[in-house]
Order: structure tokens, then C-alpha cells, then sequence
């Protein structure tokens, strides 16, 4: 096994299980699509909580697709393999991490444009939110890689993945939703997108390492 | 578990591994793989102290545990590319000719029986160029026919000074291996 050959099954692993993806992607539309049927239809009440809606409904799409993360290498002896292939089991999270990312928020990221006019976000806002999900998502990933590696080897460990993680994840909800509320009322925004990049820069350093021990822990 | 037990493996030999259910026979392959840490002792590997870095040993090894490391999206070939990308395409046919899985070549995993699925999983013994090979019940699942392929395939390993550790419960005469045995 090399790094490339990796990468590669990971890609197409992913490519034959797109109906995950799919899920996380339709759940997060059907979200997005009942707040303004359950709660208040007017542009006054939509565009101001735009960014909030589509954050929160984003997190929780990643929250579904996250837990189960490492399940599969799990059950079928592949995190065994990471172990004994003499890999840089960091690198080899990593690498699966940019796979998963790179399915999961790219489809998001294709159904924005559609759910931010539903919701009213003014036009000159809509790339400050594509800034916010492009350099706050990767921290998610990266921080729920930790938990869902620490609970692989639960059956039901689901819930205990969320409680793990949420509380490191308000952060970065925060200051999505801070930088895009900024760009709409005509704010500097830029203050909170470097925050954002600065923690996907520090769960880049910290998490790969954190993931790979508990990888180890998990198998043990 | 496995405690006072010192063994010590010299290439060219295949090496059985006998114990009672739950003696630690899997343990013990998966402690010297690096799957797990050892609680005490040492492991050295062509002199060198590897307990607490198995990197030196993991390039020459081949482990195969209980759980196969076989992906069931993927088809069989794209399995052994996994494994080996470098591997030819006519070794490819070959091997997949001899353990009677050319036909599935493109299938994916998942629809193979638990049998097919190991020999899948042994095939990385045909093209992987490991000198080590630990194997947690190869012969698990398999019929006679594929049974005396792998036998052959051990003793060819042996005899080019490979080796190959292995545990089973099942009767392997022909190896003529070493066997190493201890109670709980």
C-alpha cells in the first residue's frame, strides 16, 4: 500500500458509497427548507438568520457523515492495516479526512447558491458565507475525526461523538455566523474569516496526531 | 496473556502457532505486527529493538488477522491494487488464474463468499515481496483445493528464506512447521 494507492481506494470507496453523501446533502436541504414553512417566511426574519440557518444545518449534515467515519475501516480490518502498513498513520488520516471533506462540503457547497436566495441572503454576503464554509468546515472535520476514531469500536457511539465534539464546534459557528451578520450589515469581516482559517490551521496541526492515537487506542 | 513466552524466528522456516481458545495465539501476532502495544517484553527484529517503533519490521511484513482488510466496495482486482499498485497486469491474471477468481475479477467484494473472500485476501501473498509473513488462521473458510495452494505457496515463501508465522486449528502435515505452543 502507498499513499497514492490509498488515496485512490478512499476516493472510490467514496464514489460507491455516494448515497451517504447524498443523505447528508438532502438532509441538510430539507433543514434549510423548513425553517421559512415552520417558523416565518418573510424576507425580515430570513435574511438576517441565513447565515445561522445554513451554518447550523451544514454542521449537522457534517455531525451525520463524521460518526461514522472510521466505522467501516473498523469492522472490515482496514484500520488494522494502517497500523502494519509502516504508513504514517497521521498522513494516512489526513489524507482520508481530504477525501471526506472534499465529499461532503463540495456538494454542499453546489446547493448554496439555491438555498441562500430561498433564504434572502443579500448577493454581496453569498461569497463571504462560501468563505466561511470553505475555511471553517475543515476544522469540523478534523475535530470530529478525534471523536469519531475515539468511539469506532462502540456500537452506539453516536451520541457520545456529538457530545465530544459540539462543544469545540460552537466556535466555529460563531464566527461563520459572525462574519457573515458582519458582511450584512457592511462590518469588516475579514477579522472573523482569519479566526476561522487560524483554527482549520490548528486542528491541522493538532488532530491528524490526536486521530492516529486514538485510531491505535481503538484497535488495541 | 502469552507471558514467559520467548520465541525466537529465524528465516527460512514456518512457524505454527498452537494454543486453546483464547490462549493469546491472535494477540501475539497482532503484538508483534504493532496492531498492539506489549504490556512488558521485547521485540527485536534483525537486532534491532522495534517494541516501541515497529516501522523497521512493518516493511518487510505481510499480516493478515481475523478481520481481512478487504473493502467490499471494491472489485477483487482493485483490492490487490491496493495492496500492490505496482503489480503487472498478466501477475494480476495469474494469480487471480491460480486461486480460481479470475472470473471475478471486476466483482466487487462484497458479493464473493466468505471463502472467496479469503482467498481475496491471501492473494497479497502472491504479489506482495514481504519476507514476514503473519497469518491469524489462513486456512480458515477455505476449501482443500485452495488449502493446498496456500501450503505450496507457504513452503515456496519458506524455502526462498521467508517466514511465516501462522496460526490454525486445522491439520497442515505438509508444512512441516515448527510449532510453538503454551498454556493459558
Amino acid at each position: 500500500m502507498t499513499y497514492f494507492s490509498f488515496l485512490m481506494t478512499e476516493f472510490c470507496v467514496l464514489w460507491r458509497r455516494k448515497h451517504d453523501v447524498f443523505n447528508a446533502v438532502l438532509f441538510f436541504i430539507i433543514v434549510v427548507s423548513l425553517f421559512p414553512l415552520g417558523i416565518d417566511p418573510a424576507p425580515e426574519f430570513l435574511a438576517p438568520a441565513s447565515g445561522g440557518i445554513l451554518w447550523c444545518a451544514a454542521v449537522l449534515s457534517i455531525l451525520m457523515v463524521i460518526e461514522g467515519i472510521f466505522k467501516e475501516d473498523y469492522r472490515d480490518g482496514s484500520l488494522e492495516q494502517w497500523l502494519v502498513s509502516g504508513l504514517y498513520l497521521p498522513l494516512l488520516v489526513l489524507l482520508k479526512l481530504i477525501v471526506q471533506w472534499a465529499g461532503v462540503v463540495m456538494p454542499l457547497l453546489m446547493v448554496m447558491p439555491l438555498l441562500s436566495q430561498m433564504l434572502y441572503l443579500p448577493s454581496g454576503s453569498f461569497w463571504v458565507l462560501i468563505m466561511t464554509v470553505v475555511l471553517g468546515t475543515p476544522s469540523l472535520f478534523l475535530i470530529g475525526a478525534i471523536g469519531a476514531a475515539l468511539t469506532v469500536s462502540l456500537r452506539q457511539g453516536a451520541m457520545l461523538v456529538m457530545l465530544l465534539i459540539l462543544p469545540f464546534y460552537l466556535p466555529v459557528i460563531i464566527f461563520a455566523v459572525s462574519a457573515i451578520r458582519a458582511s450584512q450589515e457592511g462590518a469588516p469581516y475579514f477579522g472573523f474569516l482569519a479566526m476561522l482559517l487560524a483554527m482549520s490551521l490548528l486542528s491541522l496541526v493538532i488532530s491528524p496526531f490526536m486521530t492516529a492515537v486514538a485510531v491505535k487506542a481503538s484497535v488495541n | 496473556m502469552c507471558a514467559g513466552l520467548s520465541v525466537q524466528l529465524v528465516a527460512g522456516e514456518a512457524i505454527r502457532i498452537l494454543g486453546v481458545n483464547g490462549a493469546g495465539k491472535s494477540s501475539l501476532l497482532k503484538v508483534i505486527a504493532g496492531v498492539m502495544s506489549p504490556l512488558k517484553g521485547e521485540i527485536h527484529y534483525l537486532g534491532q529493538d522495534v517494541t516501541h517503533d515497529r516501522r523497521p519490521l512493518q516493511q518487510d511484513l505481510l499480516y493478515l488477522g481475523h478481520s481481512l482488510g478487504i473493502k467490499n466496495l471494491l472489485t477483487v482486482s482493485e483490492h490487490i491494487r491496493h495492496y500492490c499498485p505496482s503489480v503487472l497486469p498478466e501477475t494480476l491474471q495469474t494469480v487471480l488464474t491460480q486461486l480460481g477468481l479470475i472470473d471475478y475479477a471486476d466483482t466487487q467484494v462484497k458479493a464473493l463468499s466468505a471463502g472467496q473472500k479469503q482467498r481475496v485476501a491471501l492473494s497479497r501473498l502472491w504479489v506482495e515481496n514481504k519476507a514476514l509473513w503473519l497469518l491469524d488462521e489462513p486456512f480458515a473458510t477455505l476449501d482443500v483445493n485452495a488449502v493446498a495452494l496456500l501450503e505450496l505457496r507457504i513452503k515456496q515463501h519458506v524455502s526462498a528464506d521467508g517466514l511465516v508465522l501462522f496460526t490454525t486449528h486445522q491439520e497442515v502435515l505438509s508444512l512441516n512447521a515448527r510449532e510453538v505452543s503454551w498454556l493459558v
